[in-house]
């Protein structure tokens, strides 16, 4: 292995060093248009703004825009490893016969894709909705656990308690520990021979647990992992937010005679909820799309524990269904922006932060 | 203004809407084509004077890294013998380093096409010869006719990666197949059939050992089983599943009983749960490659023995595991200076020197026909074991159809491990799933 000479941190930065001045001199040469065309052409008042933007936005067309009117297009197509990459050779997916009624043109020429996610398996044997059902049990027992338990957390915490940093640091460990990292160690954890989970059980004198097979050990164990893991997002947040609620609130609750239950129930959680709304849309977006949890732990495939983002994977890049897959992601796409829209409105989560 | 933004935008967003159709487009560019057949015209004129020039020094002079990405790993001793070959190839030509990086057979699969479809490709590729299909279908992988004298190697391992007429791979080792591989210590005999197997498992599990071990999470450990079944994942054509038959079933049971009914495996099992148990003298016996013999022998030494994976009882059948090798596959988009580079390393790993030093290194079979005569193969218990094992064997299939096999059995293995389903709708729900993947490689 090379050590750490000037030679090496010359070459290392020699790597990079192209693209950061690709990054460079493109932003000062779309500044340059940016300025012609708003300053110069349309004579702008807002040509700063406009500038200051420009370089942000231009990345968010190139990385975000960009890629999703390209899955959007492949979304249509047939592509599959015979119609594969950038041979290009794959097209838009066109009726084999003319289309006797509407029903079948959207079933089965251009929007075939989208159909087929909810009439074939999406995987082998398992089809749309087992999948999306799981999926959603999957993010409700997550997020319950993540907001009672952070809650629980939080408002210990809050406490005036010795060692608070201490327990807080403790806390937040499993957050600070990169992710896959801490599920792969936990994978090893439910190992059945060697995993501390079944040698504890073994001591105790009960039964070693499936975990890999069972299909509901299995997906309890992604349960236990994700819960671990998403604990400290809960706590942290919640704890901001219950330090932000002043004293004088409880103080004059107390002197009217409201119980805790009662204060909780009419002062903690209504000023929470500014706090809490966005953190429960981002928790259930981030349990019902996480990937490395049910990925990693479910190390032996069932299609049992697969969520909907691990079978899209599977569908991409294990099965090889490209344009499937597009449509399924698209799909899944749909379904989290109702969701956080519906949850939105119906909570008013967001009202104080307009107001 | 106002107008004159939404002009701006209107443009922007079409100008958007050409690029995503553009990047998936429907006319093949003859620029993006060209790469594959050119390297083939251009290697094919110039394969008779590098024949003569052998092992010489490396073609170029510039300074370069290849990227190699193997299935070799680390425990089994393949990834640190590739990166001494490695070493020694840049020992000899200062100017060419390597970069080797192990990922398991079916990421590296996924990777690759991934990384091919990013136009991300690494230089070479050392994996199995199944992946030839998907990576000639898609196009991902160029033929080796023009950067190898394949007439020098084994017949069945250069048949190994034919598809369509042409050589796809150069092979390193022959083989690649599975057997029983035994400690001594715990079992002086190996069984000879699965009565046998079974009447020593009650032995060995009084004695807290674990009488058989194998990765239960990959069919590649059932279709064995299934050849000493009599049946085959495929009709006569070579193309056509069939997986929904008596003889699968019959598999699947046996599969079942040896878990749950007779106990002679672990609850759970995957690839590196088998080896430390085998290695670590907790499993008597284990099924697994050849690629593993190197690393068995490093723990067990003189304890570890070879035998074919007994005899199936109800049939008389051996059990009949996929042989193929290991091969050296080329991207399709190497070429210049780069594939001469490539093309010379796979020379020198593949010479007799190295060939032997496999087989001394790892206890596998060479590819290249004048090892075969060296004493270090011809003097190898183990490797007799080996060989007498693919004996039995048959050609590990290539056609992209495998694929929707493998894919198809997984599931269903797992089904029948966790006993969650009975063999028939096992068996079953296989062909479904197979005969459903097919149409989406159309």
């Amino acid at each position: 292995m090379d050590s750490l000479t000037l030679d090496v941190i010359v070459r290392s930065i020699s790597e990079v060093g192209g693209t950061v001045a690709f990054i460079v001199v493109g932003s000062i040469i779309l500044e340059l248009v940016l300025f012609l065309i708003f300053k110069v052409i349309l004579k702008s008042p807002h040509t700063l703004p406009i500038m200051l933007l420009g370089p942000a936005a231009f990345g968010m067309i190139v990385l975000i825009i960009y890629p999703l009117l390209w899955e959007l297009n492949l979304s249509f197509t047939n592509m599959s490893l015979r119609r594969f990459g950038d041979k290009a050779q794959y097209t838009w997916i066109a009726c084999q016969a003319k289309p006797e009624n509407i029903n079948f043109w959207l079933t089965d020429c251009l929007f075939k894709n989208y159909a087929d996610v909810f009439r074939l398996p999406v995987l082998k044997q398992v089809y749309f909705f087992p999948v999306f059902f799981r999926t959603v049990l999957w993010t409700f027992i997550n997020m319950v656990f993540h907001l009672v338990g952070g809650m629980i957390f939080a408002i210990l915490l809050n406490q005036p308690i010795r060692g608070r940093g201490i327990y807080r640091t403790f806390l937040i460990l499993p957050w600070a520990i990169p992710q896959v990292i801490a599920v792969l160690a936990w994978r090893g954890e439910f190992h059945f021979e060697y995993g501390f989970v079944n040698l504890i059980l073994v001591r105790l004198g009960l039964e070693q647990i499936n975990w890999m097979t069972d299909p509901f050990w299995n997906f309890t164990a992604m349960c236990i992992v994700n819960i671990w893991l998403g604990i400290p997002f809960m706590m942290v947040i919640l704890l901001g937010g219950l330090q932000s609620i002043s004293s004088d609130y409880y103080e004059a609750a107390e002197i009217d005679g409201a119980s805790g239950l009662q204060q909780f129930t009419n002062i903690t959680i209504p000023l929470l909820r500014p706090v809490m709304t966005p953190a429960i849309v981002l928790g259930t977006i981030w349990t019902f799309n996480n990937f490395n949890v049910p990925f990693f732990i479910n190390q032996f495939e069932l299609e049992t524990s697969d969520i909907l983002v691990t079978a899209l994977f599977r569908a991409a890049f294990q099965y090889n269904r490209y344009g499937f897959s597009a449509a399924f992601a698209f799909i899944i796409f749909i379904i989290l922006l109702l969701y956080s829209i519906f949850y939105i409105w119906i909570s008013d989560g967001l009202k104080e932060v307009y107001e | 203004m106002r107008k004159k933004i939404l002009i701006l935008s209107v443009l922007l967003l079409a100008v958007m809407m050409v690029a995503a159709q553009c990047g998936g487009g429907e006319a093949p560019t003859p620029e993006k084509e060209a790469p594959a057949p050119a390297a083939e015209e251009k290697t094919e004129e110039k394969a008779p004077a590098e024949e003569e020039k052998a092992e010489e020094a490396a073609p170029a002079a510039e300074e370069m890294t290849i990227t190699v990405w193997t299935k070799e790993g680390e425990a089994d001793g393949g990834l640190p013998f590739l990166q001494s070959i490695a070493d020694a190839y840049t020992a000899e030509n200062p100017n060419v380093t390597f970069e080797i990086v192990n990922k398991d057979v079916e990421v590296l699969r996924e990777d690759f096409q991934t990384a091919a479809l990013a136009g991300n490709s690494p230089d070479l590729l050392f994996t199995v010869s199944d992946h030839a299909g998907p990576f000639t279908i898609a196009e991902l992988i160029q033929p080796v006719e023009g950067l190898a004298d394949l007439g020098q190697y084994v017949d069945s391992a250069v048949a190994a990666v034919k598809l369509d007429g042409k050589i796809w791979g150069v092979p390193a080792s022959n083989g690649n197949h599975l057997m029983l591989l035994y400690n001594k210590d715990l079992v002086p005999e190996p069984p000879a059939n699965t009565d046998e197997l079974i009447a020593m498992a009650a032995d060995l599990k009084g004695q807290d050992i674990i009488p058989l071990v194998f990765n239960q999470t990959e069919p590649f450990w059932m279709v064995p089983w299934l050849g000493g079944f009599g049946g085959s994942v495929f009709a006569d054509d070579g193309v056509t599943p069939t997986l929904n038959t008596p003889e699968m079933a019959a598999t699947l049971q046996f599969m079942h009983d040896i878990k749950f009914a007779e106990e002679l495996i672990p609850a759970e099992s995957d690839y590196d749960g088998s080896d430390t148990l085998f290695k670590e003298g907790k499993a008597a016996m284990i099924i697994n490659g050849d690629w593993s013999v190197g690393g068995y022998t490093d723990t067990l030494g003189d304890k570890l023995g070879i035998a074919r994976i007994p005899q199936v009882s109800a049939t008389g059948n051996w059990p009949a595991p996929y042989t193929a090798g290991t091969f050296f596959l080329f991207p399709a988009e190497l070429s210049g200076a780069k594939l001469d580079t490539a093309k010379d390393f796979v020379g020198f790993v593949t010479n007799e020197e190295n060939q032997v030093k496999m087989v001394e290194e790892l206890n596998r079979l060479p590819a290249l026909k004048v090892a075969l005569d060296d004493p270090a193969v011809t003097e190898n218990d183990l490797l007799k074991g080996s060989a007498d094992q693919m004996v039995v064997g048959v050609p590990m299939p290539t056609a992209l159809e495998m694929r929707c096999n493998w894919d198809s059995m997984k599931p269903e293995l797992l089904a029948i491990l966790s006993d969650t389903k009975t063999p028939e709708d096992a068996a079953a729900a296989m062909q479904t799933a197979a005969d459903n993947c097919l149409l989406t490689l159309e």
